[in-house]
């Protein structure tokens, strides 16, 4: 009998390849078709236009937006990596059990199981003028006036995007440490190795794959998003997305899709620029 | 090596970290804090503080129509939803995780367009799908066309995460277990199962996590009966009530139910196995 | 066309026979259509069940559970965004039966041929509606502001299957109006002096206290609104601009962002809300049903006339093309209900108007009516749909009756024909 675990790979991969295929592949030639269309009131026409590519690039909002999500999404990967190599350090060697590093795990999760629009607009008691945290700091004395900054500014937006992605980092780094064996961290401590040396040349680039893996999600979800930076910035941000929903929502499906093209080269270009400095997949095969 | 090292005391750095993680734990909760609170309002209360009386009221009101859309209808089909997606992720990336483990012919293609369906602006995918529906002839629906939608989002997360689950697992367990005679299916249950069990739960955790709040591959694949994030954008633009908010509450508090039960069961589990591990290790030496 | 409209119109009679005809219901129609077995037909027609797709403001789950329950067949109500309302009905346009959008969003969606229009002998209100659809002009006759989409402009349509606006008046609706409203800035009397002009959302010294609407399209009509009355210069047309005024507005919107004067773009109805109510903003563009939320925690908010006027908005249903035989019937049926009173009546306690107030007056006391449609002072204390006490006992609302409101409108919710140009300024303004 030929089952998961020693079925050729290529029929492992099959339901993969097939639900991509139909549900990512056609909608991803629709949007390099429609890219090259033009369109008015009145409908799409079947063009080989170039002419969507040309209004993108040659506005220098294009770059700036670019320039500006790209910042930011550094920012928010350094402190989402901090934190979670810490969380996951955490997790990985201190909770012993498997129950718990289960249960904690889950506990981050569930913030996320309550709407992210409700999140929002709930960040609003909180950080505003008026809100919980500026209300106490006023009280214990810490600052005189209520600190503006802290809601619909781009620090708004990192502590949301911080506060969101951080798990997707947390869940590969985790799942690499997990797969270290403890005995060789006993074995460095007791060779008298001391802990900063354990971290930096056994932990960390034994957890590579799953800093990459998360740096690849962080990456993603940042570069993707239109709604976080709209709500937190106080609609005062754009991001590379946000152009593409407003015409979107406007049926200007060529230029939309035009953009959208642009942005999977230059991601994936990032991507695979991760990948040449960790191959996540060298570790599989090995 | 848990046998040996449970006898130990924890070491100051475990106080030091673990003061760390409570404190993710309330940066993480922060803007939760605001909405327990606030869904115990008094049944004249808004969405903002200050308070305007304490009560029941906004939970007993979950349960009946609101002003616009309902609860109701969209958690029931929400939560299929994600159960879906869950099952369906981990069983497709748990497959496709273990084919990358061998060179294929197209592993290169199918590993950078899982990562192009990551990257791909959600609204377009939805798009897509729509039209190919539409042009098909086929009902869109939440269970059809945005299941489709959603997977190729939970698809790509679920494949990657496997690939830190199955990094430097070396094939000599499976390669043992099969000369000892076990079929590739006992391989699989007996031996990878367990090494990958904590990355399995993090797959499904993951992957109900992204459905459930899935917003921009729904919006225009759901068909004519809404998910809930859907239908809780769609009545922000309208008067909402508190109740938005009690959705938050009660959620958190039914998670941590079922998250105490999860950890009970694992835990006596674990006991078990650890029992009989200790036995089997024994009968081995 | 119009030739045959003058006839009509004058030739009360055949209007009457329409009405008769119209009278007797969709019922009627529906019967003489399907044939010689109208209990059959009857049976039918309570098996349809019709999907009204609408933003949460008007395809309330009350009116679609009254609506089921007064003509025996369903209406399941769903609710989505304006956004996924367009790019549903264009793309899946059958996961629509009854579509239920803002008004300037038809002109994008009729020329795709995906609607079908009302003839208006399936339509019995059409006498009864207000002039501002019919006729593009107020109660008195006065022409209506044509900046951005007057609703009249997309009222009409040659043939049911046209997908071009007809010049003038014919026998074919395009959509049935239903809901409308003036809006205006909410501020909070409590805080500052009541405004009299737009170009105070520019003033500096509610500089990081004022907000605008992050919807580029209404957000740069309200800036727009603001600039011109503070005099730096004037628009062809608010809602439709030029390249240039495009430029100059976002040069002068960056301006304006150096200095901090906007605290936020709000970019939902309980944002603008949190933002008023919690004092964080005491100046902005705001929806009437956002001003009485906030008054409904006991905060003052006040929704003033401004000397230039309002920005107004409608709304209204469109039948579906793959809308077919007793389904159509029960389609023409429910838009006939629609407008007979009821709906009318709910939505005038969260301050819209209906396109027939006649109808609507039934559902509503002398007191609410007056308060909501007459401008005069509250007898008794007024409350919203759901029973919330939305003004005292002598009360009034501000901006007068109906067409003291109406007839202040400067402008049109729009989606402009340089939209693309637009939003990709308004970008280049938010990544300043």
């Amino acid at each position: 009998m030929r089952l998961p675990g020693g079925a050729p790979p290529y029929l492992q991969a099959a339901p993969l390849a097939l639900i991509l295929l139909l549900f990512f592949g056609v909608p991803l030639l629709l949007v390099v078709v429609v890219s090259f269309w033009t369109f008015d009131l009145y409908g799409f026409h079947p063009a080989l236009s170039l002419e969507n590519y040309r209004q993108l690039l040659t506005a220098t909002s294009t770059y700036k937006v670019y320039l500006a999500t790209v910042m930011l999404a550094l920012i928010v990967w350094a402190i989402a990596l901090v934190l979670a190599f810490v969380v996951s350090y955490f997790m990985a060697f201190h909770v012993r059990s498997f129950g718990w590093q289960v249960g904690l795990l889950l506990i981050c999760t569930v913030p996320f199981w309550t709407s992210d629009i409700i999140r929002m607009i709930s960040w609003i008691p909180l950080l505003g003028v008026h809100g919980i945290l500026n209300q106490t700091l006023l009280k214990l004395g810490l600052v005189r006036e209520p600190l503006k900054f802290l809601l619909f500014s781009p620090f708004a937006v990192v502590v949301a995007y911080v506060n969101l992605f951080t798990l997707f980092m947390i869940v590969p780094i985790f799942n690499s440490m997990a797969r270290i064996d403890r005995a060789l961290l006993e074995a460095a401590r007791d060779s008298g190795a001391a802990g900063w040396r354990i971290i930096a040349e056994i932990v960390v680039p034994l957890t590579k794959t799953g800093i990459a893996l998360g740096s690849i999600f962080v990456l993603t979800l940042v570069m993707g998003d239109f709604y976080v930076v709209a709500e937190m910035s106080g609609g005062q941000m754009a991001s590379v997305v946000s152009a593409m929903s407003n015409q979107i929502s406007l049926l200007q499906y060529p230029p939309a899709a035009a953009s959208a093209v642009v942005l999977l080269i230059i991601v994936t270009l990032m991507v695979a620029g991760i990948l040449r400095v960790v191959d996540v997949r060298k570790e599989l095969t090995g | 090596m848990r046998t040996t090292e449970s006898g130990s005391r924890r070491p100051l750095s475990f106080y030091i970290l673990a003061g760390f993680f409570a404190a993710f734990v309330v940066f993480l909760y922060g803007p939760m804090l605001t909405i327990y609170v606030l869904s115990f309002q008094g049944p004249r209360g808004g969405l903002t503080l200050p308070m305007n009386g304490v009560s029941l009221h906004w939970f007993r009101a979950l349960m009946g129509p609101q002003r616009t859309g309902d609860f109701v209808g969209p958690f029931v089909r929400s939560l299929a939803l994600g159960l879906i997606v869950l099952a369906a992720t981990v069983v497709v990336s748990i497959m496709a995780g273990l084919a990358f483990r061998r060179r294929f012919f197209g592993a290169n293609l199918i590993f950078y367009t899982a990562v192009a369906s990551l990257i791909m602006p959600g609204l377009l995918i939805g798009l897509g799908v729509g039209l190919m529906f539409q042009i098909t002839g086929a009902q869109p629906a939440w269970w059809s066309s945005a299941l489709g939608a959603q997977l190729t989002w939970t698809l790509p997360f679920g494949l990657l995460i496997m690939f830190a689950v199955l990094s430097r697992l070396s094939r000599s367990y499976e390669e043992a277990a099969r000369d000892l005679g076990a079929s590739g299916w006992q391989v699989f249950r007996h031996v990878l199962v367990p090494i990958l069990s904590p990355g399995i739960i993090a797959v499904a955790v993951f992957a109900f996590t992204l459905s459930y709040d899935e917003f921009p591959r729904t919006l225009l694949t759901v068909g004519s009966q809404n998910t809930l994030p859907l239908e809780i954008w769609a009545m922000t633009t309208n008067v909402t009530s508190p109740a938005l908010y009690a959705v938050g509450t009660v959620t958190t508090l039914i998670s941590f139910v079922l998250i105490a039960l999860a950890i009970g069961l694992i835990l006596s589990i674990e006991r078990r196995r650890l029992r009989r591990a200790v036995i089997s290790r024994g009968a081995s030496d | 066309m119009s030739r045959t409209t003058k006839n009509r119109r004058k030739d009360p009679s055949r209007r009457e026979f329409l009405k008769a005809a119209a009278t007797v219901g969709g019922l009627g129609v529906g019967a003489a259509m399907v044939g010689p077995a109208p209990v059959i037909w009857a049976q039918n027609i309570k098996n349809v069940t019709l999907r009204h797709v609408g933003n949460s403001y008007s395809a309330i789950t009350d009116i679609g559970q009254q609506a089921s329950k007064d003509l025996g067949f369903k209406v399941q109500m769903q609710i989505a965004g304006s956004d996924a309302l367009i790019n549903r009905a264009v793309t899946q346009p059958g996961s629509v039966d009854i579509l239920d959008m803002d008004h300037w969003a038809y002109k994008l969606v009729v020329p795709r041929g995906v609607l079908q229009g009302i003839p208006l002998s399936k339509f019995k209100w059409w006498d009864q509606v207000v002039p501002i659809f019919t006729k593009g002009t107020t109660l008195q006759g006065a022409p209506l502001s044509r900046q951005g989409v007057l609703p009249y402009t997309i009222q009409y349509l040659e043939k049911p299957e046209s997908i071009r606006f007809a010049g003038g008046p014919t026998d074919v609706i395009s959509i049935v109006p239903d809901i409308y409203n003036a809006d205006t800035l909410g501020y909070r009397p409590d805080l500052i002096e009541r405004p009299h002009h737009w170009r105070e959302l520019l003033d500096a010294k509610y500089a990081g206290k004022t907000a605008i609407v992050a919807i580029p399209s209404i957000g740069i009509m309200d800036a727009a609104m603001a600039i011109e009355s503070r005099g730096d210069f004037k628009y062809k047309d608010k809602g439709n601009m030029t390249k240039e005024e495009i430029d100059r507005t976002v040069a002068i919107l960056k301006q304006l962002k150096a200095r901090r004067q906007f605290r936020a773009f709000w970019n939902s109805f309980d944002e603008s809300v949190n933002l008023m109510a919690s004092g964080e903003v005491v100046l902005q563009s705001m929806w009437s049903p956002a001003v009485t939320a906030v008054r409904a925690k006991q905060i003052a908010c006040g929704y003033p006339l401004l000397a230039e006027g309002y920005r107004a908005w409608a709304s209204g249903l469109g039948v579906m093309r793959h809308v077919k035989g007793v389904k159509l019937d029960a389609a023409h049926e429910y838009l006939n209900w629609y407008l007979s009173g009821w709906q009318g009546g709910f939505i005038a306690k969260q301050g819209y108007y209906s396109s027939v107030p006649d109808t609507a007056k039934k559902f509503l006391t002398p007191d609410e009516w007056g308060y909501w449609y007459e401008g005069k002072p509250a007898t008794a204390p007024i409350t919203d749909p759901f029973g919330t006490v939305m003004a005292k006992s002598g009360e009034v609302r501000e901006g007068g009756s109906l067409w003291d409101r109406m007839g202040h409108v400067a402008c049109w919710n729009t989606v402009m024909d340089n939209n693309n140009y637009m939003v990709q300024q308004w970008i280049s303004f938010l990544s300043a």
